[in-house]
């Protein structure tokens, strides 16, 4: 290796400063660790690897939230530009790391209930959750796709975590034909941009057309060229495909139904919030110049999301099927937000992820309590089981009922002032026809979600107490389901309380 | 002579891919596959990218398509259950996304806003920069120098995406005993 050589290639290694990804560090050698562990420990001390997975992920917690403060983050790009660390970047570690912590925490109620292998479900979790930070940082399509399938390959396999259950397996096998499908018009899209932006003879081309930066000029100066147009289109229905927005949500009542129900939670929140912000960073960002296609078409899916979502729960009565119709309805909204950011409402991605923190504070109460109420058949909980929770189970019928309400958006529960960002937002944008819609998708939601709470309070008063699997509930599942409504409360009483809009 | 090879192996490509998606029999499907794979190794040959085209053989050619192989006659798929146009949907389906590409096709390299002249580029000498950088080459060398400077994390993170398959399919394929 000639002397030229090694100093070009020290300018690539310049800025990759591992230090900078530290946490994600942390989770995968935890990871690792955890596996160690089951191997060396002895069979009657392994209830200590739950307490590990759930304490490290607390630590990993704490030393991100304190290496990198997210007011007044200055946006830097290391690794030679597969990373861009931006404010928002920061505050997604945490989320997706509170996500993963209460996934385990859930997964461990879950996991005593059932006969399954224990250890490589934290493993998964925590992989899963390193795949997702480092996805929402990505600035290069090779890091996102790669990141992107790390999530998605991890995900399978938890989907189908439950083996004895047909339900899962099923469920499981949905996802990987369609994770597979979505996948592959994602990365067809992202060959052609890169084929269109390597083009020597268009204005603006690239050697590096895979990162951002370099796509945004070019697509800018290139945007009625028709195969950036096509590629742009794909790579947004591959994304659609990840949030389950229509007319790509075909896979998500099956797949919701099917799967663990820590891992429908993880889902539900972590997974599609990642690919909210991946879709947030690409409109603002490379695709910035394709305004004109792109805002008419993700109105429509908006709109067909929203309406589609909440017709479908209507009739629904799996409680499993119902969250996941009405997460369809949830990411209809969150797209409303993702609008008007790209018509140039500079607050509206804070809004996007206020709405987030809300929707995980309200489904990991609902998901919690539908946790401790399953069986070991848990993917068939139907609204009937739920009839006089309230009477039978006071404390988890109240938490039930608060975090539909806040899904539902019923003041003042941290929801409705969720919503009420995104469509101040939305107002401020101009998108009249989406607010409307959106407005008329809530009513609907309310139907449904209080028709779940109706069952719980004012089911048929019979004495009887039918089949009540009385999982261990002890103190520790008490803080955490009390901690999670009390933020919903606070979040809607003193919105300031969570400072993220600017 | 490079133009005729060109479209000799484009076609051996295009003609077994289709062969592939209509072949009622799965094992006749696979074995298109390894034509069609092998048709773009050949592509790749002549555009002198010489790693990539041992690539293509070695691992979609060799190893994919063993397992593709070995999985069909595993699972004793049924010999035919007719094709699979029979349905009119999936026909429909078939004929609209068939026309949707061809207009791509035809708007991409033909009418007024059409991509210009696909042609041989001269090869630079340098593509990375003036100076310094490193020579163009298609050996696996240059591969390796980008792979481990610029795609180090990627390259990395690959590495936890094999291992969290590999632990996926000892998870789901393998019987828990409970010993509790």
């Amino acid at each position: 290796m000639n002397d030229l050589l090694a100093e070009f290639l020290r300018g690539y290694t310049a800025n990759n400063q591992w230090a900078i990804i530290m946490p994600e560090i942390m989770l995968a050698v935890l990871a690792l660790g955890l596996l160690g562990a089951e191997m060396v420990l002895p069979k009657k001390s392994h209830g200590l690897i739950p307490r590990l997975a759930l304490w490290g992920q607390l630590f990993v917690l704490v030393v991100a939230m304190t290496a990198g403060s997210y007011i007044g983050f200055e946006s830097k790009s290391y690794f030679s530009g597969m990373i861009y660390q931006t404010d928002i970047t920061q505050f997604m570690r945490g989320f997706f790391l509170v996500c993963s912590i209460l996934v385990c925490y859930l997964g461990h109620i879950y996991l005593s209930k059932q006969q399954l292998p224990k250890t490589e479900f934290y493993h998964l979790v925590i992989i899963i959750s390193a795949a997702m930070m480092l996805l929402v940082q990505s600035s290069n399509f090779v890091m996102l796709f790669v990141a992107l399938e790390t999530v998605t390959v991890a995900f399978y396999v938890l989907v189908a975590y439950c083996r004895s259950s047909s339900l899962s397996l099923e469920a499981g096998l949905k996802y990987l034909v369609m994770g597979a499908l979505s996948s592959s018009i994602l990365l067809f899209g992202i060959v052609l941009l890169y084929g269109v932006a390597g083009n020597p003879e268009l204005a603006f081309n690239s050697q590096d057309a895979l990162n951002f930066d370099e796509l945004r000029n070019f697509i800018a100066l290139n945007s009625d060229n028709l195969l950036v147009r096509v590629g742009a289109l794909l790579v947004i229905a591959g994304i659609c495909f990840k949030i389950g927005a229509v007319p790509f949500q075909i896979w998500v009542p099956d797949v919701y139904q099917g799967s663990p129900t820590p891992v429908t939670a993880y889902l539900a929140v972590a997974s599609k919030a990642a690919g909210f912000i991946v879709l947030l960073q690409l409109v603002t960002g490379p695709f910035m110049g394709l305004q004109g296609l792109l805002v008419p078409v993700l109105s429509f899916v908006a709109a067909a999301t929203i309406l589609f979502g909440n017709f479908a729960a209507v009739t629904q009565r799996n409680v499993k099927r119902l969250m996941g119709l009405s997460g369809i309805a949830h990411a209809g909204y969150i797209l409303v937000g993702v609008i008007a950011a790209m018509r140039g409402v500079a607050w509206a991605p804070y809004a996007v992820i206020f709405y987030l923190v809300t929707y995980l504070l309200a489904s990991f109460a609902v998901f919690g309590v539908m946790t401790h109420l399953a069986g070991s058949d848990d993917a068939n909980q139907e609204l009937d089981d739920y009839e006089n929770l309230a009477r039978k189970r006071p404390f988890l019928g109240g938490i039930l009922a608060c975090g539909l309400g806040s899904l539902a958006g019923i003041p003042p529960l941290g929801g409705f002032i969720g919503k009420l960002f995104l469509f101040v937002a939305a107002f401020q944008a101009e998108l009249f026809g989406l607010l409307g819609i959106s407005v008329l998708g809530v009513v609907i939601s309310i139907y449904y979600y209080f028709g779940w709470v109706r069952e719980c309070y004012f089911g048929n008063a019979s004495d009887e107490v039918i089949h009540d699997v009385k999982a261990p509930f002890n103190m520790s599942d008490r803080v955490l389901l009390g901690a999670l409504v009390v933020g919903t409360v606070i979040i809607g009483i003193v919105p300031a309380a969570l400072p993220i809009i600017p | 002579m490079l133009d005729i090879l060109f479209y000799v192996f484009a076609a051996i490509v295009l003609v077994s891919a289709l062969l592939m998606v209509v072949s009622p029999n799965a094992v006749n499907g696979a074995m298109c596959m390894i034509v069609s794979f092998v048709g773009t190794a050949a592509l790749f040959v002549l555009l002198e990218a010489y790693f990539l085209a041992i690539l293509q053989v070695l691992v979609y050619a060799g190893a994919v398509m063993v397992l593709f192989l070995f999985i069909i006659m595993l699972l004793d798929v049924d010999k035919s259950e007719g094709s699979y146009f029979k349905d009119k949907l999936t026909l429909g389906a078939a004929i609209i996304g068939f026309a949707l590409v061809a207009i791509l096709v035809c708007s991409a390299f033909a009418g007024a806003n059409h991509l210009p002249e696909p042609g041989l580029m001269p090869v630079l000498e340098n593509p990375t920069g003036e100076g310094v950088g490193i020579p163009f080459t298609t050996s696996s060398k240059s591969f390796g120098y980008s792979l481990f400077s610029k795609y180090m994390l990627p390259f990395q993170v690959t590495g936890f995406l094999l291992l969290a398959a590999m632990i996926g399919v000892i998870v789901v394929s393998k019987k828990h005993e409970e010993n509790s």
